[in-house]
């Protein structure tokens, strides 16, 4: 079962949106609560990446009986290194995006801690492709 | 999760109740549809809030408590009554006069719930630390509790193992008249309750095996009753045995008193939207670095609770008053204050824990993942033409709760007035049939009202 979201870059009031959906799909499904807690906070993760980062992205997943695959593509800056990105504590978010709470660095480690698989792939100046998957 | 049967103190007079669906829009886990002209609740989904109580404007809605009646007639009988009741009085009487009235009703004892409020203080200081699910949350509002089981099934970890001070109470009154001489199975517990969450909490408990008191009675029954006796007695003075705590425990059960007692980030959240609205950041990851939840599922704590008969801001008004006055006490006795629960402090520490808080299987589609994203996916479907108004005159509160009920094989689409019209258009469904449908959701003879001569 598909479904897709989309997220708009910089609308911080509404951010979560995308992933507060999903998750709600999979609250009407026998998971396991704890399982469904691992990809909400991975979800929301990635759609703060896009609406702090990005021009505008989509959240696509694919829900099926053993797993769920998800892929958050948007339109962006793109990351130079991807590498020192996934390192914890790394952020280039702009000063304006601290104050208002995000840009820790601690996005793209916690996506990782809370799903089986993740490949990030990226064109700097285009655009980054985050593919994630989980199983039940 | 398995299938259980739930118990249940939120109920509805079938005779009273006229299908208005008042209380289906207000329901905030959708618990609620129209089914042959009436009410009825699902019990899976069902947390004895009481927000369908409070809207009722038939008063079809009723809470069934224990009562009075079962009050035994011998014995050694100790009303528990919790300080919101004291509350509801002005404050020209006293809180002895109150309790002490309530004892006249027919009771042996009569003991204030928030005593035990110190024992959660003692056992916060002692977990805190070793809590590393955070944040927690407190165990203290039934409702809550059940809430969480229902929408939440992921938090369930997070609420804190420990009795509420109603339960560390009667066990208290157990141990210490015990002590007394008296035989433990001649002790009877009343709790005087303000809500229905309570009387569930007394005979269904989540997380614990038996509760330890043996009934519940409707706060506004011994309202009734102690403002007479009192209207005739004014006899006041104080018994010291009614102010044995420490002066904020008589506001514990409102808003923003016990999350003082939580070190670290402690919000304080109140009314069942605000829990809702809360508890869906929380879950989505969205709310990092908060250490204690303290909610509350009505507006004001306790003294929203639906079974209170007075203003509930009159209420909070005069427990503030109340703890002022046991802070002057306090002072008067050098700053002291001798709380009797402590000398079987020991006993009671090993018998506060609770188990784990399982989830309620509510929401789920199915137990098979494949059949129930089926479900989800007919779902999808219908949402497409359904209009989305949410009018509810399909006797579901939303077209999405229609839709999974239609996708469950609990409604049919022409339950939907909109889509009705269009297969009426296309000859789908004759007005006789559409007429029956609106007859088996609405009751027989609703419509019957109205004839074509009521305009002319």
């Amino acid at each position: 079962m598909e479904v897709q979201y989309e997220i708009q870059g910089g609308d911080f009031s509404t951010a979560g949106q995308a992933s507060s959906e999903i998750k709600k799909l999979l609250k009407q499904f026998n998971i396991d609560p704890q399982i469904v807690r691992r990809i909400a906070i991975a979800l929301f993760e990635a759609e703060v990446n896009v609406v702090a980062h990005a021009y505008k992205g989509i959240m696509k997943a694919d829900i099926e009986p053993e797993s769920i695959r998800v892929i958050v593509e948007d339109e962006g800056p793109g990351i130079e290194d991807i590498e020192k990105a996934m390192e914890e504590g790394f952020s280039t978010a702009s000063e304006a995006v601290r104050q208002m709470g995000f840009g820790a660095g601690m996005g793209l480690p916690n996506i990782k801690k809370n799903v089986d698989e993740m490949i990030l792939t990226s064109v700097p100046g285009r655009g980054t492709c985050l593919k994630m998957k989980v199983l039940f | 999760m398995k299938q259980y049967t739930y118990t249940h103190a939120i109920q509805i007079d079938a005779d009273k109740c006229i299908g208005c669906s008042h209380c289906m829009r207000v329901c905030p886990t959708e618990a609620i549809r129209i089914d042959g002209g009436h009410a009825r609740i699902q019990s899976v989904r069902c947390v004895d809030c009481g927000e369908c109580f409070r809207v009722c404007p038939q008063r079809a809605i009723y809470v069934k408590d224990d009562g009075l009646a079962s009050v035994k007639s011998s014995g050694y009988r100790i009303a528990l009554v919790p300080s919101i009741f004291i509350g509801q009085f002005p404050s020209d009487y006293s809180a002895t006069q109150i309790l002490e009235a309530v004892r006249q009703i027919g009771f042996d004892d009569v003991f204030e719930v928030e005593q035990a409020v110190d024992m959660v203080k003692s056992e916060y200081r002692l977990l805190e630390n070793e809590i590393d699910q955070r944040p927690a949350i407190t165990s203290f509002c039934p409702a809550v509790v059940r809430l969480i089981q229902v929408l939440y099934p992921s938090l369930t970890d997070q609420i804190i193992r420990l009795k509420a001070p109603h339960d560390i109470a009667a066990l208290y009154l157990r141990k210490s008249k015990e002590r007394q001489g008296i035989r433990p199975s001649e002790i009877y517990i009343y709790y005087i309750t303000p809500c229905a969450a309570k009387i569930v909490a007394a005979r269904d408990p989540v997380a614990e095996k038996e509760s330890p008191i043996d009934g519940t009675i409707d706060m506004k029954m011994i309202y009734n009753l102690v403002s007479k006796i009192i209207r005739e007695d004014k006899n006041s003075g104080l018994h010291k045995s009614y102010a044995n705590m420490s002066p904020d425990s008589v506001c514990w059960s409102l808003s923003g008193t016990e999350k003082k007692y939580f070190s670290g980030r402690s919000l304080a959240i109140d009314g069942m939207n605000n829990v809702i609205e809360f508890l869906d950041k929380l879950e989505s990851g969205q709310l990092a670095h908060i250490d204690f939840l303290e909610m509350r599922a009505c507006d004001q704590g306790c003294a929203g609770g639906i079974l209170c008969p007075c203003n509930r801001f009159l209420a909070v008004e005069r427990l503030e008053q109340r703890q002022k006055k046991l802070e002057k006490l306090k002072l008067q006795n050098e700053g002291k204050v001798t709380n009797m629960l402590f000398e079987f402090s020991e006993e009671l520490h090993r018998e506060l824990q609770i188990d784990a808080v399982e989830p309620r299987e509510g929401l789920q589609l199915d137990e098979d993942i494949g059949k129930a994203i089926q479900k989800m996916k007919h779902i999808k479907k219908l949402m497409t033409f359904l209009p989305g108004f949410d009018c509810g005159a399909c006797g579901a509160p939303s077209c999405r709760a229609l839709a999974e009920d239609i996708a469950q094989d609990r409604a049919n689409i022409s339950y939907c007035v909109f889509v009705q019209r269009v297969m009426e258009k296309n000859y789908k469904l004759s007005p006789e049939q559409s007429f029956s449908v609106i007859e088996k959701i609405w009751g027989q003879n609703r419509l019957n009202k109205y004839t074509d001569e009521n305009e002319s």
